[in-house]
């Protein structure tokens, strides 16, 4: 389903080019639950970002169902539409509230009004932010913003969620919180891409994981650990 | 793509409502351009009446000497239809109804008529008024009288004075249009400068929403198309406010321009010429609406 092909991404900065990549190559099946692990600048956002055609590569490719990422910008968008995208800082749009944050989406991708007073609703209902749909953002506590990310990331049916970090922010208690929301909706079908360098996370998923150090990838265990 | 496109002028019109301050501003700015652009266009209607009106007064007097028969005044007359058929009218004044005219146009000034009697004989001289259908004749047909073959029955040819008067007219509005169209410029420009720092603000108080839309996948026009909802909302509502402005001045001061300004009405003119007028309008402030989006968006919107 996903492909990264010998990738590297060099920053060309004024002092000296930085490797945040280097000659990276793995393939995520469908259905897979992967978590990438690393420490801070190993790599994992960058990797992300490429996967969602944010950054192109200064070499080697990325396939997504066989089509290449970065060749063309009408795939790309096409292609964005079967990724869901959940980030650390959450993205929200401060002036919507709950229910309209992931209306919005719904919107922009063209889903009809009635799919979408249909489909908010159960939508919050998996997140478990059925109470809170008339709340603002900022009402909201960490776990719950990320609980909302997620929500929007999943309100188009994507075919694969990619998470960078999304519990960085939180509490041990919410990061579990959303670690289980991850699971079950990995049980109902969807590819799960978690980059995360939080080690009871890693353990705690006891599922495959990529682990990256300094740009390379050092290890790709099926049922992995944290090891670093 | 017709749910699309209703998001994105809602989308569009949201993000008018969201930023009133920074629209205000640029409505204001555009309504004071359309605003000279409507004045230039009334002037040129204006101008145009008073230049035909200026061109009705022009014509040439040919005064005959005294003892000219009417006879040959009238083979002048007939030879200068010959001569050009750009002559649209040549009127006899015999010396009689020269005096007559006199008379009649002094009758309430002694000092005139006194004048006239102490005289003694009829000063007037017998002469014919020409007008043509178009000013530039005027010289050609003023040299056939002095150097052609009636030149020893003439006694003058006056027609320099009018004359300076159209030039000076028509100096005077090329010189308000050329100061119009300079103004239009500036505001042109200002307009455009202002349009796109809005365009510019709005994308950057924007970011999370245009984040979103790139990350789920939205096409290049559904992202940048409420920006051009936008600027065309702006341009519209600068339209409507400065054809109101200029309808309720004209209503109210249109009688005392009409008495200042040889019977010109420029309430008629609006109306007869509103359908052009709104369409110029239009062109003009939707081009710059447009323009300064395409600016915008082009430097600060990548998708």
């Amino acid at each position: 389903m996903i492909l990264f092909r010998t990738v590297t991404k060099i920053y060309h900065s004024s002092r000296k080019p930085i490797v945040a990549l280097q000659d990276v190559s793995f393939q995520v099946q469908k259905g897979e639950f992967v978590s990438i692990a690393g420490t801070s600048g190993a790599g994992k956002t960058t990797l992300i970002r490429l996967l969602i055609g944010e950054e192109k590569p200064t070499r080697g490719e990325v396939f997504f169902e066989r089509k290449s990422i970065h060749r063309n910008q009408k795939d790309l968008q096409k292609l964005r539409r079967k990724i869901g995208v959940v980030h650390q800082d959450y993205k929200l749009l401060s002036l919507k509230t709950v229910a309209e944050n992931v209306a919005y989406v719904m919107q922009v991708i063209g889903a009809s009004d009635r799919d979408i007073q249909r489909d908010v609703p159960q939508i919050l209902d998996i997140v478990g932010l059925t109470e809170r749909a008339a709340n603002f953002p900022e009402e909201l506590s960490g776990g719950e913003k990320q609980r909302l990310a997620i929500a929007r990331a999943l309100c188009h049916r994507p075919e694969v969620i990619v998470a960078d970090e999304p519990t960085g922010n939180l509490d041990l208690y919410n990061t579990f919180e959303i670690v289980n929301l991850f699971k079950k909706i990995h049980r109902l079908g969807t590819t799960i891409i978690l980059a995360t360098h939080n080690k009871e996370v890693i353990i705690g998923l006891d599922r495959r994981v990529i682990t990256l150090e300094e740009g390379k990838l050092i290890r790709d265990d099926p049922q992995g650990k944290f090891i670093l | 793509m017709f749910t699309s496109l209703k998001r994105i002028f809602k989308f569009g019109w949201q993000g008018f409502l969201r930023h009133k301050g920074l629209s205000s501003q640029v409505i204001f700015i555009m309504t004071v351009a359309v605003l000279v652009v409507i004045s230039l266009f009334l002037f040129q209607g204006l101008s145009e009446f008073l230049i035909a009106e200026a061109q009705k007064k022009v014509d040439i007097s040919v005064y005959f000497k005294k003892d000219t028969s009417e006879n040959n005044i009238l083979e002048v007359k007939q030879g200068l239809y010959k001569f050009s058929t750009a002559i649209e009218d040549i009127r006899y004044v015999s010396r009689v109804q020269a005096q007559e005219i006199f008379l009649q146009k002094h009758q309430d000034d002694p000092l005139y008529l006194q004048a006239l009697e102490e005289v003694g004989e009829n000063p007037f001289l017998a002469s014919l008024n020409i007008r043509t259908k178009d000013p530039v004749f005027y010289a050609q047909i003023s040299d056939y009288l002095v150097e052609g073959p009636f030149k020893n029955l003439v006694e003058k040819v006056s027609y320099y004075q009018n004359r300076k008067v159209i030039v000076r007219l028509f100096s005077i509005i090329n010189n308000v249009k050329t100061a119009g169209i300079i103004l239009s410029l500036i505001l042109g420009i200002l307009v455009i400068l202002i349009t796109f720092n809005t365009v510019k603000l709005t994308i950057f108080t924007s970011k999370d929403e245009i984040s979103t839309m790139r990350l789920v996948g939205a096409t290049n026009w559904f992202i940048r198309g409420p920006f051009l909802v936008q600027s065309i909302i702006y341009g519209i509502l600068a339209v409507g406010i400065a054809s109101l402005i200029f309808f309720a001045s004209l209503n109210f001061l249109n009688s005392r321009l009409q008495t200042w300004l040889l019977d010109f009405n420029f309430l008629t003119f609006f109306q007869e010429n509103f359908l052009s007028l709104l369409l110029i309008q239009f062109v003009f402030a939707l081009g710059l609406g447009i323009t300064s989006f395409l600016l915008a968006v082009r430097k600060y919107l990548k998708v």
